[in-house]
């Protein structure tokens, strides 16, 4: 390839995966072994492709290896959104291309028109890798839980790399596809009364460890041993949070994740450092967060829920709570405008529970399956008052977050306090 | 009064400017997503929970950092603001680059053919001692001098 015997553009793409290899320290590459995902679905600058880029590689006839997942699809179903014309306008215009991109797309291996999702991994949608198989994924949520709960081997990256790689079916033999990359060098231990906010405590980490590996003990005693729904939610919440606020790309919880399990304490380090969490380390870190609104004292006009995408279980979660807080202050419907955010897959499992479907539904709340993130994207959408249960949103957007016992407080009687 | 420091090339480069220091990971994507969401003239930090960076004008500073950290669009977004022509002159890593970092100057470099200078590893003690404004001094050897005047003075 890098010879240019099989065309310029890919030995373009070889010539920019060895300074990659290189800047990262790595001797060779490996083969990549599954399905990829990347956080590159939109015709937006910055976030998706370049044009140009993409015409260079559709022209050339490149293609994955294997096919692919895609975060989100872009917010351009405005049935399910609730903006105004201005709005629409303006995702319009921003995303003028997009028609274009997602066909270029499946060019370059896409598994289907609907393989867009921030959570592949759910059974639903099926992107699951083996235990050990080496990939190049991007999308920090993703690639957190890929190493951490699959036990997959796949290094942080970039959007774009993402692609190049997988078109090259070759990454860098460094870092999480090793076994010395994944050994953990902080002991994290949580002694919290109480299971604390999953997006609360992957902040905290996040921010401690930076691009660390954390062993983090104390948790399963609050949220139980081994992988189940209940666990696998509360892990992918966790995760995104420490890898968007952070930069953490593995984690091992203790009697809880697969290398946790097996190996245990063997995964630590020797020289290791320490860090307790506790319920006032949260607390202050809750208290830290500016509001970021134009007006600090708005009333909230939207609410953002899944980010990333909700899990069936976490649907139902959302909706059982909203319908008793609605009992509860005696109301038929939300006040503030709330949209929850699941895959496509996810959402039409939801949607064939007519029950469920309809209760949400006739409260008011909306369902989409595109990026509450991309969706404030929209300078006109960033000016409203929005609040989320997301940190990982509260960290990119002037989103405001609440905790998830609040936010349902908040959207039901549309009063935020303080 | 001058201080050297050396590191290892990623990018080589002889460049010159003004210094711009963040003691924790830089969030590229936080940092540069305003400005490319409203196609600004200048990278202005909008990342709010960088509180040495926040509001300050990144466009053709010497980016003094650990490493950055954040959402993997990172790669794509540093590409973007150097095709938009308002990047960091120079990143330069008190650390071993990481993943993201790499992967946004070399995009930037090898598909839009915008060079950000970048060098790693400078160590600790190049992050304690570099500040605001001093004036830095980068050579293609992966020499960095910092100069106690500030940019712009003698």
């Amino acid at each position: 390839m890098l010879d240019g015997k099989q065309g310029s553009t890919l030995q373009k793409v070889m010539r920019t995966l060895v300074l990659y290899g290189r800047a990262l320290g790595a001797e060779r590459f490996v083969d990549i072994e599954g399905d990829g995902h990347f956080s590159v679905p939109y015709a937006f600058p910055g976030v998706g492709l370049r044009p140009e880029m993409l015409d260079e590689l559709t022209h050339a006839g490149l293609k994955t290896k294997h096919p692919f997942t895609l975060d989100p699809r872009a917010p351009l179903d405005f049935e399910n959104l609730g903006i105004t014309r201005e709005q629409e306008q303006a995702f319009e215009h921003m995303l003028r291309n997009q028609a274009r991109y997602d066909e270029q797309m499946l060019q370059l291996g896409l598994k289907d028109a609907e393989a867009y999702t921030c959570t592949p991994y759910l059974d639903e949608v099926g992107n699951i890798p083996r235990r050990g198989t080496r990939l190049a994924w991007s999308e920090s949520s993703c690639v957190v839980f890929a190493n951490s709960v699959l036990a997959a081997r796949t290094n942080r990256n970039a959007a774009v790399m993402d692609i190049l790689c997988n078109i090259a079916g070759k990454t860098p033999l460094i870092g999480f596809l090793t076994d010395e990359g994944r050994r953990a060098n902080w002991w994290v231990e949580v002694k919290t009364r109480s299971l604390p906010n999953p997006q609360l405590l992957g902040a905290a980490i996040g921010m401690k460890v930076m691009e660390d590996v954390p062993y983090i003990v104390g948790l399963d005693l609050l949220l139980g041993s081994g992988l189940n729904e209940r666990t696998l939610d509360y892990l992918k919440e966790m995760g995104a949070a420490c890898a968007a606020i952070g930069a953490v790309g593995l984690y091992h919880v203790e009697n809880i994740t697969p290398e946790a399990v097996d190996l245990r304490t063997d995964l630590l380090s020797k020289e290791h450092k320490t860090y307790i969490i506790d319920d006032r380390e949260l607390q202050n870190l809750m208290a830290s967060y500016p509001v970021m609104w134009a007006n600090r004292g708005a009333k909230p006009q939207k609410c953002l829920v899944g980010c990333p995408h909700l899990s069936l279980r976490e649907l139902h979660g959302w909706t059982r709570r909203i319908h008793d807080a609605l009992e509860r202050m005696g109301r038929d419907r939300v006040a503030v405008q709330t949209i929850l955010f699941a895959s496509p897959q996810v959402l039409r499992r939801f949607a064939a529970e007519r029950y469920s479907f309809e209760e949400l539904k006739n409260a008011g709340v909306r369902l989409s399956s595109t990026c509450a993130e991309l969706y404030m994207n929209n300078p006109l959408c960033a000016r409203e008052a929005v609040i989320t249960n997301s940190n990982k949103l509260r960290t990119f957007t002037p989103a405001r977050m609440l905790l998830d016992e609040d936010l349902v407080e908040v959207l039901v009687s549309g009063d935020l306090k303080g | 009064m001058r201080k050297t420091f050396h590191g290892r090339v990623i990018l080589p480069g002889d460049v010159e400017g003004e210094a711009l220091v963040t003691h924790t990971g830089f969030n590229t994507l936080a940092s540069f997503y305003g400005s490319i969401r409203t196609e600004a003239q200048t990278a202005t930090c909008s990342d709010h929970t960088n509180q040495e960076l926040f509001g300050k004008n990144l466009t053709d500073k010497i980016l003094c950092l650990p490493k950055t950290t954040g959402s993997t669009s990172a790669g794509a977004a540093l590409e973007k603001v150097a095709q938009m022509g308002i990047a960091p002159k120079a990143m330069l890593f008190s650390e071993s680059i990481d993943s993201l970092a790499a992967a946004g100057v070399i995009l930037a470099e090898l598909w839009v053919g915008k060079r950000i200078c970048t060098v790693d590893r400078l160590g600790r003690e190049f992050l304690e001692y570099v500040k605001d404004g001093q004036r830095i001094e980068v050579r293609d050897d992966g020499t960095i001098i910092v100069c106690e005047a500030k940019a712009g003075q003698p």
